[in-house]
């Protein structure tokens, strides 16, 4: 074939014909009824794919995360982490616990394609807005119930989150170094943002189903379980009758492998996974007398703990004496993977990152420049963007209720005055910017006419 | 008698006249617990999955599988090398552990890829599939002709998934473009190594950058993979036109949680490893109690002054009243609540907590003046221990084979997600797919 490969993939993916390439899931609309991170990631990856995603919030409160930033730390009076999880949504705000606010919700549900919940086991169903009474009017909806424990067994009003259901699922026993009490959580809530996306996956697939024969159904995305499919030591268990113990940073199915000091003071890792790699490492470091050793020459024999930990103490050795980027370079030339440890600003400011879109500056028309990540999955045809950055409690109130439902102003304000619907109070991440002119904003106050 | 636990989070379920609202839905979740008979949402699906050494690729197959679609492996006469990359090098039925989790629902079939036979079968597989996961250097399976590139003109509705290191395109994607994938190293770089681990002041080596226990950055491509390709497959579905995905796995664990940018960005400064200490919450956390490790997580107010009664740390309450005296970026004043509350949680047995909170909670939640507190809890558990447990022995959560246990889930309405068979050799599959796809021999 003719040209460079990389001339063609650089065309394929390049970040300036984003805005004008279609989008995949245009057309899907999602009533997003989940809290906190777990729900509202998966609404929000289908919302970076084109889907229009409406979010509901209680009046006046609204979802906890718009308070919850790390270090107190808040930006323009929002959380900054916040517009990641929920970019691209409408954000309305509807009292569920009013019978007219159950009206509303349960008309929006029957306009759309796809529900998604985070309340108690049966909750929803209570409250008469769950996957029975949507589904009687409107079968082709995909329902998704997302919870710690899942929706049925004996736990399942267990209330719980990210800590939880790493504890409950063994995920957070696996972390940390066998001679100490101290088991490491994965942080940022990776267990929520996981099994964020895993739930949207569930969802696509309901997606394809519906497709090919127009049915909807029930999900039932259960939260620690998302995590134990991530994990091998069931299996290792079963088949050895011991859980498979603590490594610290030295990874078990590779040898040697390990995250290290340089001799300037930097952290490298490196991982030698298959019997090529490590006869191209041994080469580079110039140890070929490790090829003819039979201790080291296949994977099974290098992985056995004690040949692993030989392998180990004299790649930390090496490690001590070389620079940083000696060895990135030396992985580089020869063929073996060693990574910088990089951190938040590292990854902040990464040119690769950059180019490849990974990381992203976006100008929002309430929050001016932010830079955030960018989509999990590049797609050359129909790639996932950014196109706003989350908005006041209730700003798409009018927006959505008037070109949705029908309502007119007049029912709106009725509906305000009732507290049915509502916006903002005085809380941080609740309310806009103290520099934006809310009252000027023709979404938050919308008339009608033209979309958004 | 409904335990304590049940009477309070079921609340809503209690009210009158709601019982019979719930029929239908209990109805339904009864017939949750079982695949069988079920439809199979993607078994018009044909996807192939030539990863090489790589765990994303295979278990981003997996998922596919589990759902319904014919997935085939495609691996070199000598096997896939993944395989062998198992803890301890531990074997079971000759493969090892995190391979074996992933043989679910799969073809395996040899093709060797650098002969022009083997080329020529892929291209026949290929022209067929709706999707194609790779893990080769980028630019590799171009230079053998069946590449994204070429592919594409045989077959315009083809997805094709790549995961790589650093993708297939920018030029570092092609400078690094010989660095091999592994699960470590895509943790250090994606962000997530430089955040586990000891505080600063601990130490060596525990203060350093710490690996995940499991396999964190795999998954997390795998299941960035699954999702890309199934948004772009639903494209192809209703437009006919293909595409390509492509994974870095140099940035897995940022593209998943997201954070790290923003937190370069706004807070100008890298969050250094926080030890069991959380950046968000205070207290959010496994604690040491009597006989293990226990959760005190508290989000909002009337949950922490829940906890301090529960505790007996009632007169701290002053100095940690709300949200944001307890999330802070001065370590010394996390440290100090951190310690008050193991103090008074080492005190205690699990049980015994677990129950002041469920006493406390039902008080809570017919109480407006307690501010309907609701402190949560959890024991920390090994695998072993979670395979035990009741309520995933209710729910199917493990499917055995023998001697092997695979964590499942998926539970769908019409559709579930399944294990029905585990195929483990190397060319197992060889005869039925030559045939069923007219390759050569």
């Amino acid at each position: 074939m003719d040209g460079d490969y990389f001339s063609f993939t650089n065309k394929l993916f390049s970040p300036e014909e984003i805005n004008q390439k279609p989008e995949a899931l245009a057309g899907i609309r999602v009533l997003d009824l989940s809290h906190m991170i777990f729900g509202p990631t998966a609404a929000r990856f289908l919302a970076q794919y084109g889907a229009e995603v409406i979010k509901v919030e209680v009046p006046y409160q609204g979802d906890y995360w718009r308070g919850g930033t790390y270090w107190g730390k808040f930006w323009k009076h929002s959380n900054p982490l916040w517009h990641y999880i929920n970019q691209n949504k409408y954000f309305v705000a509807i009292d569920v616990k009013k019978p007219r606010g159950k009206e509303l919700i349960l008309e929006l549900a029957k306009k759309s394609d796809i529900v998604i919940e985070n309340f108690t086991s049966g909750t929803v169903e209570a409250w008469g807005i769950g996957y029975s009474q949507v589904s009687k009017e409107n079968p082709r909806i995909i329902y998704a119930s997302l919870s710690t424990y899942g929706q049925y067994g004996p736990l399942k009003y267990f209330p719980g989150w990210d800590l939880l259901a790493q504890g409950a699922s063994g995920l957070l026993s696996v972390t940390g170094y066998p001679e100490t009490d101290k088991y490491y959580k994965i942080p940022d809530f990776f267990g929520d943002f996981y099994p964020g996306y895993f739930a949207a996956m569930l969802i696509m697939i309901a997606l394809h189903y519906r497709e090919r024969t127009g049915e909807g159904q029930y999900i039932d995305g259960c939260q620690a379980e998302i995590l134990m499919r991530a994990l091998h030591h069931f299996t290792y268990v079963a088949a050895t009758g011991q859980d498979l113990e603590r490594t610290g940073n030295y990874d078990p199915t590779c040898a040697p492998s390990g995250i290290f000091k340089t001799a300037d003071g930097k952290f490298v890792a490196i991982a030698i996974t298959t019997d090529v790699q490590f006869e191209r490492f041994c080469r580079a470091i110039g140890r070929e007398d490790l090829l003819a050793d039979e201790r080291f020459i296949t994977a099974q024999e290098r992985l056995k703990k004690e040949n692993a930990r030989l392998l180990n103490d004299l790649l930390d050795r090496w490690v001590r004496e070389k620079k940083e980027a000696e060895i990135l370079d030396l992985g580089k030339k020869c063929g073996f993977a060693a990574s910088p440890v990089m951190n938040d600003v590292d990854i902040c400011h990464d040119p690769w990152r950059r180019q490849r879109g990974s990381v992203i500056e976006v100008m929002d028309k309430m929050y001016g420049k932010f830079v955030m990540e960018g989509p999990i999955a590049m797609l050359s045809q129909t790639p996932g963007r950014t196109k706003w950055l989350t908005r006041p409690l209730g700003y798409h109130n009018r927006y959505v209720l008037k070109r949705l439902l029908g309502l007119n102003e007049e029912e709106i304000s009725k509906l305000e005055k009732e507290r049915v619907i509502g916006t903002w109070d005085y809380r941080v991440g609740q309310r806009p910017p103290i520099y934006y002119d809310i009252q000027k904003d023709p979404i938050f106050n919308y008339e009608g006419g033209e979309e958004h | 008698m409904k335990s304590i636990k049940e009477r309070v989070y079921s609340r809503y379920l209690q009210k009158k006249g709601v019982a019979r609202q719930l029929s239908a839905w209990q109805e339904l979740l009864g017939k949750l617990i079982s695949a069988e008979g079920k439809a199979e949402a993607l078994d018009d699906m044909l996807v192939l999955d030539v990863s090489y050494a790589n765990f994303s690729g295979t278990i981003a197959a997996s998922f596919f599988a589990e759902a319904g679609a014919e997935v085939i492996k495609v691996e070199p006469p000598e096997g896939d090398p993944a395989r062998v990359m198992t803890p301890f090098g531990v074997h079971v039925d000759g493969v090892g552990i995190p391979y074996l989790m992933e043989c679910r629902n799969k073809r395996h079939i040899t093709l060797d890829l650098e002969e022009e036979k083997g080329r020529e079968n892929l291209k026949r597989l290929a022209s067929k599939a709706d999707i194609l996961i790779e893990t080769f250097a980028p630019g590799e399976m171009d230079a053998w002709g069946v590449g994204y590139r070429q592919l594409k003109e045989m077959n315009p509705k083809l997805v094709y998934i790549a995961i790589t290191p650093y993708g297939h395109y920018t030029e570092k994607a092609k400078e690094m473009a010989r660095i091999p994938w592994s699960d470590l190293t895509s943790q250090a770089e994606s962000g997530l190594a430089a955040l586990v681990g000891d505080l600063p002041d601990e130490p060596e080596p525990y203060n350093w950058p710490t690996r995940a226990g499991f396999l964190a950055a795999g998954y997390t491509s795998a299941v960035a993979a699954a999702c890309g390709g199934l948004v772009a497959s639903f494209f192809a579905r209703r437009t006919g036109q293909g595409q390509m995905v492509d994974i870095a796995a140099a940035d897995a664990y940022a593209s998943c949680v997201g954070f790290p940018p923003t937190i370069g960005y706004i807070w100008k400064k890298p969050r250094y490893r926080y030890g069991t200490l959380d950046y968000g919450l205070c207290p959010y956390g496994f604690f040491k109690c009597k006989d293990g490790y226990v959760a005190v997580a508290c989000f909002r107010d009337q949950d922490f002054r829940a906890a301090l009664k529960i505790l007996g740390l009632w007169k701290i309450e002053e100095d940690w009243r709300t949200l944001l005296d307890r999330i802070t970026d001065d370590i010394e004043k996390v440290k100090e609540l951190n310690h008050l509350v193991e103090e008074a949680v080492s005190k205690f047995t699990y049980q015994e907590i677990s129950e002041k909170f469920a006493r406390y909670a039902v008080k809570a939640a017919r109480s407006k003046w307690r501010g309907g507190g609701l402190p949560v809890t959890t024991k920390m558990i090994s695998p072993r221990e979670v395979t035990e447990q009741e309520h995933w022995q209710v729910r199917g959560t493990f499917a055995r084979f023998g001697v092997v246990t695979l964590p499942v889930t998926g539970k769908m309405s019409r559709t579930p997600l399944r294990v029905k068979w585990l195929s483990t050799k190397i060319g197992q599959d060889n005869d039925y797919i030559y045939e069923k796809y007219n390759l050569k021999r």
